[in-house]
């Protein structure tokens, strides 16, 4: 496997809701600005796996993790850890598009504001270059006052992104981003995780296979809570070393 | 989706084995037509090219098909692209085989000249090889390819051999030169047949492990 800078490293990781236990003993590095696509059938564990990484798994009543996962080389589920901030440095991205009823503009200042920063010329500065960042501003540049819930399925998923990257975070968590998307609307937020990895370390959460093997540099695969196999996606789709992974990629499952 | 993937990857290897077993009888007929002067079994051979031909061009339709439609990975897309690299070398053992069985009727005119035995043993030799090809890359068995590769040096030798007795014969039987002419583009040809067996031997090795082993015949990952 390449090695590139490590930005998450995850140790012995188990997770459990309640009595049961939905990740076993995870271990395994996220590179920085790679996109690692997380694999699996349904209730494999993989988007809780992804929920652990900014600790959305706290919300979750009765829940309990073990192990650790390592930011930059600090534990994020040391107590001391501030999570408000941690969740600002990884931003989520999630399945269904969720703007906020607010106009476009406000929805990629919200998180500015929710900041503190009150420099009016900034933060337009800022709503600019995010939903740039995101290839939506040609499309609303003009109309940043209307509201968000007017934009398509696709526009609306890109300024959630948008709303994401405002605030600056160091990696984008993405649960099946494109699964509500038609295939061009898809295909723009293809081409945008490729640009986005310039600046950020991505993981994404994905059923469709093309799609992580399209767009990732590392693909993990998960079973019944197991990261079964992770290596490049190129190894992973040419010659898995294991046998579950490549029954699951062929189609030659159970 | 799957259910259509698997069911099109059934008749590629379907049509695979039939255009492998079509070749391989072309071979072994075109050695047994040359060994007897048989111009009747020749001519079949010959003749049973252009099936051999229509074969390659559908096994390319369904790996296209299978490529454009059902987005194979892993043992899936590497057994697709090994078929579609085996029936290239196949069509031309196909080739090679009828281009003897041409060699063998212009032959059989004229009286046999003393190493055709020989040749018919090289051909034997060329058509074992494709056998072991065949059978490792179906099962699919990298050992066996291994093997192949170790015979086609032999070959080679055997080659070079009958060339040099060839050669030494043509000096002292002018009369033969002809007939010696069409002999060394046998063993040419048969030596051939041994390198594209070679070549479906290591497409073997590359289903089955995933390696590319082409001039190089070792398993060491590259």
């Amino acid at each position: 496997m390449k090695q590139n800078e490590i930005k998450i490293k995850i140790q012995n990781l188990n997770f459990f809701y309640g009595e049961k236990q939905a990740l076993f003993d995870i271990s395994m590095d996220i590179f920085k600005n790679q996109v690692t696509a997380l694999i699996g059938p349904s209730g494999c564990g993989k988007s809780t796996f992804l929920r652990c990484l900014n600790r959305m798994n706290d919300l979750i009543p009765n829940s309990k993790v073990e192990g650790a996962v390592y930011f930059d080389g600090k534990n994020i589920y040391d107590p001391q850890v501030d999570v408000v901030s941690l969740r600002r440095k990884v931003g989520m991205v999630f399945q269904k598009p969720n703007p906020f009823p607010k106009s476009i503009f406000e929805n990629v200042a919200y998180g500015l504001k929710v900041q503190g920063i009150k420099d009016k010329y900034l933060i337009e500065q800022k709503v600019e270059e995010s939903l740039k960042m995101a290839a939506l501003w040609d499309d609303v540049k003009d109309r940043l006052g209307e509201s968000a819930m007017g934009l398509s399925g696709g526009q609306q998923q890109r300024l959630c992104i948008a709303r994401a990257i405002a605030v600056e975070p160091e990696v984008l968590l993405m649960d099946e981003p494109a699964s509500a998307l038609d295939p061009i609307a898809t295909k723009k937020i293809e081409e945008l995780i490729f640009e986005l990895k310039k600046n950020f370390t991505i993981v994404i959460v994905t059923h469709n296979m093309q799609q992580a093997a399209r767009i990732s540099d590392y693909t993990g695969f998960f079973f019944m809570g197991k990261l079964i196999e992770v290596d490049t996606t190129e190894t992973i789709f040419t010659k898995p070393g294991k046998k579950e992974t490549e029954d699951y990629i062929t189609g030659r499952f159970g | 989706m799957y259910r259509h993937l698997h069911e099109e990857l059934e008749k590629l290897k379907t049509t695979s084995l039939k255009m492998a077993s079509e070749v391989k009888d072309s071979l072994k007929n075109c050695i047994v037509a040359f060994q007897k002067m048989d111009t009747d079994l020749a001519q079949e051979v010959i003749d049973r090219d252009n099936l051999i031909n229509s074969l390659e061009v559908e096994i390319d339709k369904i790996c296209l098909r299978l490529l454009a439609l059902e987005g194979p990975v892993a043992s899936d897309l590497r057994f697709i692209l090994g078929c579609m690299r085996a029936s290239i070398d196949l069509e031309r053992i196909g080739d090679e085989a009828a281009n003897i069985a041409e060699a063998t009727i212009v032959l059989s005119l004229k009286p046999a000249l003393p190493f055709y035995i020989e040749l018919g043993r090289m051909g034997e030799k060329a058509l074992e090889m494709l056998e072991y090809a065949l059978d490792s890359f179906f099962k699919p068995d990298p050992e066996i390819a291994i093997d192949v590769c170790k015979m086609d040096s032999k070959v080679d030798l055997l080659n070079d051999k009958i060339i040099k007795e060839i050669i030494a014969y043509m000096i002292k039987e002018t009369p033969a030169i002809e007939r010696s002419v069409y002999c060394i583009n046998i063993a040419r040809r048969f030596e051939r047949i041994g390198d594209l067996a070679t070549n479906i031997a290591e497409s073997s090795v590359f289903i089955a492990k995933g390696i590319n082993i082409k001039h190089y015949c070792q398993f060491d990952n590259r």
